[in-house]
């Protein structure tokens, strides 16, 4: 099996964008990609969208086709869709296409414009990534489970309200230095302290902000690649799994599908996790941050607060509470902060270890997926 | 039933969903394996742990105990005012967690082990242009 390169990164900025629409983002993302590989648009011979609300408030089906028409491209289009976790599962379908030989240099596009409507509206479509037939039609949204979770965390543990603010101090600190971040200002204490309880114990500093935004990466083969003009940075392996949902865990705790999806990457790669790696996890809320550092094996159960600070390459950009969370994009702006990191610096930091990961979930993880990335 | 044009463009929720689903709706079914032995909740054709369709559907009693809850102030469409909402999971009786909207209790009065049972209320509604939706949340059993 032949290796596969990211040649090219691009991202514009998260935020509440409302001068450009998903084609203008989209394409911003694209041009700076290809131009960052030193590609022209026509040597693209395969398309991955991955944008999760593009049917439900955008109006559009098969946003991959419209988006290969914006472009000009006659290519295979597909779009991918697996909730919060898309940009992972979408830059796998691209991988196994470079690999298969169908392509030698696919695009990659994650896409998300959530601020065309009210936030009610945007918040009814975010939860249907819980199963709509259960929780969807009972009124029971991702940050209710969410919630719950952190409540049994801190009590379990023994954790304290204020511990779990540090996640959200952290990751401000980090966005404060990534140009494309949504949430660039510093966040104390007591600031967090007095924000608003959206559900107890859960307050808006647990939440990441829903926002626009588009990351695009073009990957090549080996062949291709000594012409890159970019150090490489390479997909080495992808891993995923599904799970029961929360409430039919033996323990909520447990991030089963991060678990299994871990087991199998482990599978067909080696490499050492610990506190050194460049790591990228998804905190949607920020006890999804502590609980991936722990399933991940970073650091053991409940230490996740006395571990954040020592995590100097933990979440770069800002992770998604503060670099912002455009859904289908948000592990696309992982993927591409992560790429710009192993190649030279990123957000003034420099890294270098050998290795990255990257890990994404949908819900309250029905499904996760990781991506483990070498130079 | 829906008819009008203008009916049909208001409405939100689909009629033949509720219909289809409305025992579970109306009451808590579970689903019983009979490969793996563990119990499920909703019903479904399959168990969600071991992927056998060898499952007998059966009735809780609908009583429980509260084991976690939060407040939520977390707005969607369906939000009706600014009331907050409570959000559960209830260990049923028989056993199984599910999760479930608490209503008919003051937030401060809640506790872990607060003894609950099933009472039907409105889950949705597309009044005036469409039907009203019910479906079984929790509320503290009355002593
Ligand atoms: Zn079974």
């Amino acid at each position: 099996m032949g290796k596969v390169f990211v040649a090219g990164v691009g991202m514009t900025k998260v935020g509440r964008i409302f001068n450009k629409g998903y084609k203008e983002l989209a394409m911003e993302a694209v041009d700076k990609a290809l131009n960052d590989a030193g590609i022209a648009v026509s040597e693209v011979d395969y398309l991955v969208v991955s944008s999760a609300f593009s049917d439900s408030l955008l109006n559009q089906v098969d946003i991959s086709s419209i988006l290969a028409q914006e472009m000009g491209i006659d290519v295979p289009a597909i779009s991918v869709n697996t909730g919060e976790s898309s940009g992972v599962a979408a830059l796998e379908a691209a991988l196994n296409a470079v690999r298969a030989g169908k392509s030698n240099t696919a695009l990659i596009i994650g896409v998300e414009k959530l601020s065309e409507f009210p936030s009610a509206k945007i918040n009814s479509s975010f939860s249907h990534v819980l199963d709509y037939e259960i929780e969807g039609i009972r009124g029971i949204a991702p940050i209710n489970y969410a919630a719950l979770l952190l409540k049994e965390y801190m009590k379990r543990y023994g954790v304290k309200r204020d511990d779990i603010f540090q996640w959200a101090i952290e990751m401000h600190k980090r966005a404060e230095k990534n140009p494309y971040a949504y949430l660039r200002f510093a966040l104390d204490l007591d600031k967090a302290r007095n924000s608003q309880v959206i559900s107890s114990p859960l307050t808006l500093y647990d939440v990441a902000p829903l926002a626009d935004g588009a990351a695009a990466a073009v990957l090549v083969n080996e062949d291709l690649q000594t012409t890159i003009r970019t150090q490489p940075v390479e997909i080495v392996a992808t891993a995923s799994a599904t799970a029961p949902p929360i409430y039919l865990r033996n323990d909520m705790l447990d991030m089963l599908a991060t678990k299994k999806a871990l087991e199998r990457l482990r599978t067909t790669v080696k490499f050492k996790m610990g506190k050194d790696i460049a790591l990228q996890v998804h905190d949607s809320f920020s006890i999804y941050g502590f609980l991936a550092l722990e399933e991940l094996g970073v650091c053991g159960r409940g230490e996740g607060v006395k571990a954040i600070g020592d995590l100097q390459y933990l979440n770069v950009g800002g992770g998604l509470k503060a670099r912002g969370h455009p859904v289908g994009a948000s592990s696309l702006y992982a993927l591409d902060e992560t790429v710009l990191l192993m190649r030279d610096s990123f957000s003034g930091l420099r890294y270098d270890g050998d290795a990255a990961l990257i890990h994404s979930i949908s819900g309250a993880e029905n499904n996760a997926w990781l991506a483990l990335l070498k130079r | 039933m829906a008819g009008s044009f203008e009916e049909v463009r208001i409405m939100k929720n689909s009629i033949s969903i509720f219909w289809r689903k409305r025992s579970d709706f109306y009451k808590i079914r579970l689903t019983k394996c009979l490969e793996c032995g563990k119990v499920s909740f909703p019903s479904r054709t399959k168990c969600p742990y071991c992927g056998s369709k060898n499952v007998r559907i059966v009735e809780a009693s609908g009583k429980g105990t509260l084991v976690n809850y939060t407040v939520s102030y977390y707005r969607t469409e369906d939000s009706d005012e600014l009331q907050p909402r409570i959000i559960g999971l209830v260990k049923l009786d028989e056993g199984v967690i599910i999760p479930a909207e608490i209503v008919d209790v003051d937030p401060d009065s809640l506790r872990k082990g607060l003894r609950v049972e099933a009472v039907l209320r409105r889950l949705k509604s597309d009044d005036p242009f469409g039907l009203i939706y019910y479906g079984l949340k929790f509320s503290p059993v009355l002593k």
